[in-house]
């Protein structure tokens, strides 16, 4: 059966639900409190047991699912849920990083898989991209960020109508910010998802950290409005600027 | 104690040489009996002959016309199975002319066959009619003139009691052989399993707490030696991943104390002082810092275990180490332009020979030398990379050298710099100093692939990491 969801004829969208099983107390109110700030409908289970009922009195359009719960295990909700064929993404969050686990999840029907300890901003962008998936998206060839475009086609890019001279690894740094923009995005996501590093253990920090310098001499250091952001203590963001 | 699986195989061995050693005995006897029966007979129609060939000279007609035995002579047969003589004589014709007194008048075989007894002494076995089994010999004889068939039988029940007796005999020595055999295996098989015995006790023995201790090898070349030898080398293992395992528990709990107590200060501090926005921005943002390096502490000691815990061999191929130089080189190229590192690749005419190794971790070892010596290396300097063959165990190996002008190694610490999570007492390099694993996580990996990595001891200026890999031939489905 598929989930009805409720039309509005308003022309802002409904708040989506998201519904987070998570035993650690602590780690749901974080979670509740992030996703709430963004705007989205949430609701916290503490069991598989209770996220299982939930999920049919709620709703969600989207579960975040701890695996190693007390009880039911995650795999197991996981497995029943995928069994109704409801119309619900599922993240799945473990702090066994082992693969074996990762592709078991996966493989029961997870849409994403996210090991703790994680950057709520890596959680944030994965939520979002699974939200977004299956809604039509108007195929575009560019994307701009206040005077900053970029040309997917020609992989070029401007400010302010002058053109910038980026390096391939630039140009697709620069990508992933504005993909991801108003968000901190890690380093280990960058080395992941920029760099295509899958080792988890090479220094390349450093060289991302020089390539981030390299990028903000080039989009940032020539004109007034500030783009790129370094956050402390989480990585490197790429914000609108406020008007 | 119990220990029944020990004591079945002795059983079951016993228990198989007794039968095979049964059934052997079994076909001995067969063969004897029909040996010694065949023999026997082969005896009884010899002296049956001669006994007929003697009779045959005692026959004579009385003035009456009977025919009769003289009395005066006494068998004395060698053979003591002919104590009972039957004879029967016939003429031609088939009228009887004697039957001996034995025979209490009973018929000695009936007719006669044609041409019995004319050409030789016919033997065979008959009934009589009381039901008595009886070996015949039959043989045509002139008596004065007259052509006579003298039969001439034994009865064969001696020869049966004999028979029988012999069997039992025979018979009753086979149970004795066999329980004797029986005792003899057993103890046999037990002296040969009690190493077994001593080995199951010693191992029971053997907890996580002296994994140090080995199963005693008497025999190294038997195959209990072999056995215990094999148990020893998996002990062995054990011992190895115990003690990595440990380790790895004492590291991980002494290096994440350190950043735990510094992020739990760091949060005490700020409610305590009750700090502005900015100030609380300032600590959230150290301690999430903290954070990461902790996580990256733990990564780097999940992969040193996992390195460690990795079978060797299952994901080897052939490596280009120049090609592979390049691809990191490629990588960290943003960072050598920014410190203005100028690299140099001497080949020195050395042709280039692939290794077989691991591509990933040669990968990561490569990568976090070069990334430590441009790390190291003062803006400006020179970065040399040098190809060479070495030898490794005295086999052909490659060596790849990555010598930077940086502050180079202290004295004493060519060895220790591999450790984990050593830092260096030197001052210009500990500003520098990452989480103290890089270093392991390279040997870790260049040991794993059955290379070698060292500092060496002989640059004068700056560090030189030197990485020697053998070359090999590849499994060629792994190419």
């Amino acid at each position: 059966m598929i989930a009805q969801r409720s039309l509005t004829l308003s022309t802002a969208s409904p708040r989506q639900r998201i519904l987070i099983v998570e035993d650690d107390k602590k780690m749901a109110r974080s979670l509740r409190e992030g996703f709430d700030e963004r705007g989205y409908d949430v609701q916290v289970a503490s069991s598989g047991e209770e996220g299982f009922f939930v999920v049919f009195s709620f709703r969600p359009d989207l579960l975040v699912l701890d695996l190693n719960l007390p009880g039911r295990g995650g795999l197991e909700v996981l497995r029943q849920l995928r069994e109704q064929a409801l119309d619900l993404r599922i993240l799945v969050l473990t702090s066994h990083n082992e693969l074996e686990e990762r592709v078991q999840g996966l493989r029961e029907g997870a849409d994403d898989y996210l090991g703790k300890p994680f950057a709520f901003s890596e959680l944030m962008a994965r939520v979002e991209a699974l939200l977004r998936r299956g809604q039509p998206t108007a195929p575009s060839h560019s994307l701009a960020v206040a005077d900053l475009i970029l040309d997917l086609t020609l992989r070029r890019a401007q400010r302010s109508g002058i053109s910038l001279a980026l390096t391939d690894q630039e140009f697709d740094l620069l990508l992933y910010l504005v993909e991801n923009r108003n968000r901190a995005v890690s380093r280990e996501m960058l080395a992941r998802d920029v760099w295509h590093e899958t080792s988890r253990f090479t220094p390349i920090d450093n060289v991302i950290d020089v390539q981030m310098a390299r990028l903000r001499r080039k989009v940032d250091e020539p004109f007034e409005t500030k783009l790129l952001y370094t956050v402390r203590g989480v990585g490197f963001s790429l914000r609108e600027p406020r008007p | 104690m119990k220990r029944p699986s020990s004591r079945s195989i002795r059983a079951r061995l016993t228990l198989w040489y007794v039968a095979v050693l049964a059934l052997i005995l079994a076909v001995y006897l067969g063969v004897v009996f029909f040996f010694q029966l065949a023999l026997l007979e082969r005896q009884m129609y010899h002296d049956a002959v001669q006994d007929v060939e003697t009779v045959e000279a005692l026959f004579f007609f009385d003035p009456s016309g009977q025919l009769q035995l003289q009395q005066n002579y006494f068998v004395h047969p060698q053979n003591r199975l002919l104590v009972d003589r039957l004879v029967e004589v016939q003429n031609l014709s088939g009228q009887v002319l004697y039957r001996s007194s034995t025979l209490k008048n009973l018929p000695l075989d009936g007719a006669q066959f044609p041409s019995e007894g004319t050409n030789s002494f016919n033997e065979r076995t008959t009934k009589l009619a009381d039901g008595s089994r009886v070996f015949l010999v039959s043989h045509v004889h002139p008596v004065e003139g007259h052509p006579l068939l003298i039969r001439l039988g034994y009865r064969l029940s001696s020869l049966e009691s004999r028979m029988l007796q012999f069997t039992f005999v025979l018979l009753l020595g086979l149970p004795i052989a066999l329980i004797a055999a029986a005792f003899a295996g057993y103890g046999i098989a037990r002296k040969a399993l009690s190493p077994l015995d001593e080995m199951t006790e010693r191992a029971e023995s053997i907890t996580s707490k002296n994994l140090h201790e080995r199963l005693t090898v008497e025999n190294p070349d038997d195959e209990l030696g072999r056995m215990a030898r094999v148990f020893n080398h998996l002990l062995g293992r054990l011992e190895r991943a115990f003690a990595e395992l440990q380790r790895f528990t004492a590291d991980a709990a002494h290096e994440l104390r350190t950043p735990l107590a510094s992020v739990r200060t760091t949060g005490e501090l700020a409610l305590e002082r009750n700090p502005g926005a900015d100030e609380f921005r300032e600590t959230v943002s150290s301690m999430l810092e903290e954070t990461i390096r902790l996580n990256q502490t733990i990564d780097g000691l999940l992969i040193l275990a996992r390195t460690e815990a990795r079978q060797v061999g299952e994901t080897e191929e052939l490596v280009s180490l120049p090609e592979l130089v390049h691809e990191i080189l490629k990588l960290l190229e943003v960072v050598i332009e920014e410190r203005r590192v100028s690299v140099s690749e001497d080949h020195d005419g050395h042709p280039e020979v692939p290794v077989c190794a691991d591509r990933s971790f040669v990968r990561a070892a490569i990568l976090n030398v070069l990334h430590n010596a441009i790390k190291f290396s003062p803006p400006g300097s020179r970065l040399q990379i040098a190809y060479s063959s070495a030898t490794l165990e005295s086999k052909p190996a490659e060596r790849v050298c990555i010598a930077d002008s940086g502050p180079g190694i202290q004295a004493g610490e060519h060895e220790r710099i591999f450790d984990r999570f050593f830092t260096s007492r030197n001052p210009d390099t500990q500003l520098s100093s990452g989480s103290g694993l890089g270093l392991s996580i390279a040997k870790l990996a260049i040991d794993r692939c059955g290379g070698r990595i060292f500092f060496d001891k002989a640059a004068t200026e700056g560090a030189r990491c030197c990485i020697d890999l053998p070359v090999g031939q590849c499994p060629p489905e792994k190419k």
